[in-house]
């Protein structure tokens, strides 16, 4: 009866209001970044002394922010198909394993999300300066990976402790291959897990800073390096009006995703 | 190393298990270890050979407090993160569709929402003249603006508002697995609401919890944008120290150690974590 | 078998992205409307007159200047730093010494002034208040550390640097001309009757929104900072009464990749021409000792150079040679 949403009584209520209490916790911020985007001073004051699009026409004016915002979501592709690949590999290794050392690998896994990022971001430069590749696209994939795969070992690694193994045991005695087998019953079972593992990872690529600050070159800038500097610099409502697009293409995104599964139910 | 799998009916080859681990394994080792070992070699060598940056480090009850400060605030983001974001992720698991839908799409646009953009807006907010304050006068609940930012509670903010996707997302997958019938079962029994709770739902997803509060924890730890711009200076990090060692001080030995004592106790507590709470040991 | 596929793939990538190859000078600041201003007056200019482009690049990092030298692959050939961090990496051998045969000293402010380094602009730390918040405005360091007559929040730069220590020994009784050496243990036993009442700012951007928005409705600022404040419509009121200077510098990372055009560059940026249309769009003030006659008389007045009756000017050198001690104590004061 606790499972059940019906029968839940007056604990429904208790929760469903905390639940509306935190969605206004979360979404009060956003709101209020869409409204100072049209607000007219330059100085975050709140209410405004009157509205504008000055800030929508700076963003435009200037072709860094289109540009950084297509670099980050490059990046942040082409690391959370990596990221999921590799951090799936390294769950069901770590699953399935037996081994020795197992726990201590699991730790070590994750250690770049415990590590200070400008810790590994000054380690990282030093090295990839000696290698060549600083400020190149190559060097941000491998930064950004290194702390995105935490987030799909954990997220992938605790669908796979819920998963029976059995079955995908049923299947090779049914006479798939090994490989086959996991990929037809063990990655659509566990595939809540894989989801949480891209959406963290490509979160953990798209709003990275302080790595990005250090991997960055003149010609190659992530979006949040450039809101960073320019939030230092200018602080102008410009990255509110930057923000706010980003949010209204979500919420685009996500409406024709919604249209799209009702589109096939019909 | 033996390699053999026993819990499955069907016996997996060696090449099976060890050979997954390689990508990660060579990722970490080439890009994390090797660079990271090269830094914390600097901690021992600058400026001269000697353990003397340690000596500092741990002999200052400036640091010694930074220290504390830094688990302190990642406990307590944990600990307000779990409260809050585990009642949210049940009531998500059970809710009817269209509703839970709208809740996950506000959580995903407040992730999707630059990190910057939120806690410099939080900044905003929570200003003495800013907002939030005005509101709470305007209401006449209070008189005088509150101290909600440069201190403890504005870091508290800021970061559960961070970490609290991090918590519902997994917990809302674990709950949806738990078996209704189970409960169902608990209640025939005559288990009370509280009973059922405690006992059944609570345990289920225990796992769950484990994992979420270790995984926000432990991002805690290593933050330093969001405590730097909500926190005042006495609530400074760890990863604050590093950064300034590193980029204002450009003191890479000390940077190195205090970057190294952070990583050694997490791995403690982690260890700590695995022998005590992990249900998956001993199978 | 996978695994060696993903050998095969890196080494192959690793090969493929070869050294970024950048024959342009790179110039490096702290971005903003500062290097807006610098690239328009000093790189745009410097290269309509030697062909050679120029591609800016910031912020400017410290840890990164160290790791470039350190690892023989410097890709930053001029860099905007601030002064005493110029003396100290000089010292440190992090920097090329300057070719003063490309560029010309004579008319160059001899305080910032170094074998490895000249100004690039100067500053002073001035008191701002935002007038419309309050009643009175503070007009001394005394008034802003006297929290009797000026109760409220007031803002001071956050990191390490010549100006808050400075400003403190000011408000104690300290003459200008003794200011150095600076006491510290005073300094801070100053800074700690204020300590409760100050909201630090750390980057100009954010000592601007303090002020406007009244969250701190008074402090220490950059003067440009000020400057720019007021054009947004502001009421900004500035005290000059014992402004502090302190300058950024132009340096040259060792191993510099385009050490000559470097040179070149400099000489460019510090040229009187240069320096009075920088000053004139930024409000800081020129190095240039000849840069003033060319500027609009109006305009020089809001300029430092033309407030030099109480000036103080931070000592550089002592700055450079105490700059890891008195970071660490400064640090380690802020977090207790």
């Amino acid at each position: 009866m606790l499972l059940d949403f019906d029968k839940l009584g007056g604990l429904r209520t208790a929760l469903i209001a905390l639940v509306a209490l935190v969605c206004l916790f979360l979404i009060l911020p956003i709101v209020f970044i869409a409204a100072l985007s049209f607000g007219s001073s330059q100085w975050l004051i709140f209410p405004p002394p009157s509205w504008t699009f000055r800030w929508y026409q700076d963003l435009f004016a200037d072709p860094r922010w289109l540009y950084s915002a297509l670099t980050s979501l490059k990046i942040a592709a082409i690391v959370t198909v990596l990221s999921v690949v590799i951090g799936f590999l390294a769950a069901l290794g770590l699953n399935r394993g037996r081994f020795p050392g197992r726990d201590f690998l699991r730790a070590l896994f994750l250690t770049p999300m415990i590590l200070p990022v400008v810790v590994l971001a000054v380690a990282l430069y030093a090295l990839f300066l000696k290698l060549g590749l600083a400020g190149t696209t190559l060097a941000f994939i491998i930064a950004h990976l290194l702390i995105a795969l935490p987030f799909s070992i954990i997220s992938i690694g605790n669908a796979l402790e819920g998963f029976d193994r059995s079955v995908e045991d049923a299947a090779i005695l049914c006479g798939a291959s090994p490989w086959e087998a996991r990929l037809r019953v063990t990655v659509p079972a566990v595939s809540h897990g894989i989801f949480g593992a891209a959406v963290f990872s490509f979160l953990a690529s798209w709003d990275e800073v302080v790595l990005a600050i250090f991997m960055a070159s003149p010609t190659l800038q992530t979006l949040p390096v450039k809101i960073w500097s320019t939030l230092r610099q200018d602080l102008t409502p410009v990255i509110a009006a930057a923000s706010t697009l980003l949010i209204a293409f979500t919420i685009l995104l996500m409406i024709v995703a919604a249209l799209f599964r009702k589109g096939r139910k019909a | 190393m033996a390699v053999t799998v026993a819990t499955g009916a069907v016996k997996t080859k060696r090449e099976g298990t060890f050979g997954y681990l390689l990508p990660a394994l060579l990722l970490i080792a080439f890009f994390f270890i090797v660079p990271v070992l090269m830094l914390l070699v600097r901690s021992v060598l600058e400026p001269e050979p000697g353990l003397q940056n340690y000596a500092v480090l741990l002999g200052s009850t400036t640091y010694l407090r930074v220290f504390l400060n830094t688990f302190m605030v990642a406990g307590v983001v944990t600990l307000v993160s779990i409260v809050i974001g585990y009642p949210v992720a049940w009531l998500l698991a059970i809710m009817p569709e269209r509703w839970s839908r709208i809740v996950l799409a506000i959580i995903i646009l407040s992730m999707w929402t630059n990190l910057l953009a939120r806690t410099y807006a939080w900044m905003v907010l929570l200003q003495r003249t800013g907002v939030v304050n005005k509101t709470l006068m305007g209401l006449g609940l209070i008189d005088q603006p509150l101290a909600l930012v440069n201190n403890l509670v504005g870091v508290t903010i800021g970061m559960t508002y961070i970490m609290l996707p991090f918590v519902i997302l997994p917990l809302m997958g674990v709950i949806r697995a738990i078996d209704p019938a189970i409960l169902r079962a608990a209640a025939l029994c005559g288990a009370g609401r509280l009973q059922c709770f405690w006992r059944v739902l609570l345990p289920l997803s225990l796992p769950g919890i484990a994992a979420g509060a270790l995984m926000v924890f432990v991002m805690s730890l290593g933050y330093f944008v969001t405590p730097a711009l909500l926190g005042g200076t006495a609530n400074m990090m760890l990863a604050e120290l590093v950064a300034q060692f590193v980029q204002s001080l450009v003191n890479w030995g000390m940077g190195g150690a205090a970057a190294l004592v952070l990583l050694v106790v997490t791995l403690a507590l982690y260890a700590v974590q695995l022998r005590y709470f992990n249900p998956a040991r001993g199978t | 078998m996978k695994s060696r596929l993903v050998i095969a793939l890196l080494s192959t990538t690793l090969l493929l992205a070869g050294n970024a190859a950048a024959e342009d000078l790179v110039f490096t600041s702290w971005g903003g409307t500062t290097q807006d201003a610098q690239k328009t007056y000093w790189a745009d200019a410097f290269t309509a007159e030697s062909n050679i482009a120029v591609t800016q690049d910031g912020p400017t990092d410290y840890g990164k200047i160290k790791a470039m030298v350190e690892a023989g692959n410097v890709t930053w050939d001029v860099v905007d730093v601030e002064g005493d961090y110029a003396v100290q990496a000089g010292n440190a051998g992090l920097l090329e010494k300057l070719d003063f045969s490309v560029i010309d000293k004579t008319k160059l402010d001899p305080r910032f002034v170094t074998d490895y380094s000249v100004g690039s602009f100067y500053y002073s730390f001035v008191i701002g208040c935002n007038k419309d918040a309050v009643e009175a405005c503070p007009k001394t360091w005394a008034d802003l550390f006297d929290t009797q007559k000026f109760p409220g929040k007031r803002t001071f730069y956050k990191w390490s640097a010549p100006g808050v220590i400075e400003a403190a020994l000011l408000a104690d009784g300290v003459a200008a001309d003794k200011l150095y050496p600076l006491d510290l243990d005073r300094a801070f036993r100053k800074l700690d009757t204020i300590k409760a009442d100050i909201v630090w700012w750390d980057s100009g951007a954010q000592s601007q929104q303090l002020l406007a928005s009244a969250e701190a409705p008074f402090g220490s600022f950059w003067n440009g900072r000020l400057t720019a404040l007021a054009e947004t419509g502001v009421t900004v009121e500035t005290s000059w009464t014992n402004n502090i200077t302190a300058a950024d510098s132009l340096v040259v990372p060792k191993g510099a990749k385009n050490k000559d055009a470097a040179m070149k560059f400099i000489a460019q940026a510090t040229s009187d021409q240069a320096q009075a249309q920088f000053a004139t769009a930024t409000g800081y003030a020129p190095i240039n000792l000849d840069a003033s006659t060319l500027m609009d008389a109006e305009l020089r007045s809001s300029l430092p150079d033309m407030q030099a009756d109480t000036q103080v000017n931070a000592d550089m050198g002592y700055w450079a040679e105490h700059r890891d001690e008195i970071g660490t104590r400064w640090y380690a004061w802020q977090a207790k």
